[in-house]
């Protein structure tokens, strides 16, 4: 698995055993360090502000309750990051946007300068907002959590192509945005707008 | 699909997670924290009396063996150490017997280890059988609803938890985290089991419901 998610935090095991005790500041330390990454996943993925505070408010209750369930022989924040997306994957099963079209991109044209290194972040934050959910979900969990396809495809419940076409199929998406002039690709055309 | 030329695909990521991380505009945490301080106390309400009643027993279980065992007077005492010194002596005289019954034992744990990875085997590919099929049917059947919705979601968080147990590393005897994550998959099996009928008109797919 990549490195470079905001979710790797080491905690102290001061703090946890504190948490464990039922410390209700030990648990406002660890909701206040990783807000920020639970609500930005949820937030990426289901693109609702209003359900990725819930997501938040909902993961770090159960975190708090389950937190007896933690063996320290694991990084505490996988344990989180994993109830926090369990939490998002629920929400995007329930608005059935796991029934997006599965079909690949046949062809990429990757040889042009990608449009995101020229995109502010304002720019690219709106374009990723116009990506189906599950697209959006797929493209975040590899590039930025860096799980690989056959962990998103166990995550999702889907096949490991399945997984790779949504990468493929929102890379380009987002050149497209970003750079609409790369629409003459015929394969973009063809790309359906679903979720 | 064209191999992605990699450099792109990391300029990708790098502004992906180069974008600014987003917070809430309105701060969970005092709903949080109220519902917490509600969790504590109802928690101590159910653990206080069991708690209270197991320790009172234990505490009984105690004095009434610190009596039953206590000397009756020096006399006694010192009589009684003599018989435990006696008893040590004489059981040097069995070494040759505890000799050979440890090599019995360690062929027994032999046989336990083989057995064990017989098990393990075994919850493995039960589990996926499980998987799989939970994954086939995922699809017809209708959304979970209420109580079951909660209860689907507690599983699987769960299972998610056994998981990254087993991924961390150094587990000597991961076969009890196995038993529990086939014990999860099989309650959740159940539970998706009888949504997956009534989305299927109450016609059994045989197919479709085999667990193999």
């Amino acid at each position: 698995m990549m490195s470079g998610s905001s979710f790797q935090i080491e905690l102290s095991l001061t703090l946890l055993v504190r948490a464990r005790g039922g410390d209700v500041a030990a648990f406002e330390e660890i909701y206040r360090h990783f807000e920020r990454p639970v609500y930005t996943l949820a937030l990426r993925m289901l693109g609702d502000a209003e359900a990725a505070r819930d997501v938040l408010h909902d993961a770090m209750l159960k975190v708090f309750v389950c937190i007896g369930q933690y063996r320290s022989d694991a990084p505490f924040w996988a344990w989180l990051r994993k109830i926090a997306l369990n939490e998002a994957l629920m929400r995007l099963r329930g608005a059935r946007h796991f029934d997006a079209d599965v079909d690949a991109v046949d062809t990429i044209i990757d040889e042009v300068a990608p449009p995101w290194v020229r995109a502010d972040s304002l720019a690219l934050e709106r374009a990723l907002g116009e990506l189906p959910a599950l697209t959006r979900s797929v493209l975040w969990l590899y590039h930025v959590e860096g799980y690989s396809h056959p962990e998103i495809a166990e995550l999702v419940g889907k096949t490991t192509s399945f997984s790779k076409s949504q990468v493929a199929r929102g890379t380009a998406r987002l050149r497209t945005l970003l750079d609409p002039q790369s629409e003459s690709s015929p394969c973009l055309l063809q790309t359906p707008q679903i979720g | 699909m064209s191999a992605a030329n990699p450099t792109n695909r990391m300029t990708l990521a790098d502004a992906l997670r180069a974008l600014p991380a987003a917070a809430p505009t309105r701060d969970v945490w005092p709903k949080l924290a109220a519902q917490l301080a509600a969790h504590a106390r109802t928690s101590r309400r159910r653990y206080f009396l069991p708690a209270a009643l197991a320790a009172s027993i234990a505490l009984a279980v105690i004095a009434m063996q610190f009596v039953r065992h206590a000397p009756k007077d020096p006399v006694a005492a010192i009589s009684a150490s003599a018989t435990v010194a006696d008893s040590r002596a004489s059981s040097k005289a069995n070494d040759t017997t505890v000799i050979a019954a440890m090599n019995a034992a360690n062929s027994t744990n032999a046989n336990a280890t083989a057995n064990r990875d017989a098990q393990l085997a075994v919850l493995q590919s039960r589990s996926r059988a499980l998987e799989g099929w939970l994954r086939r049917t995922g699809k017809a059947g209708s959304p979970l609803q209420g109580q079951d919705l909660a209860a689907a979601i507690e599983i699987e968080n769960l299972i998610g938890l056994v998981d990254v147990e087993l991924a961390a590393p150094g587990h000597a005897n991961p076969l009890p985290l196995w038993q529990r994550r086939v014990a999860l998959l099989d309650d959740l099996t159940t539970l998706r089991y009888s949504n997956y009928q009534l989305a299927a008109g109450g016609t059994a797919i045989a197919a479709a419901n085999r667990i193999d």
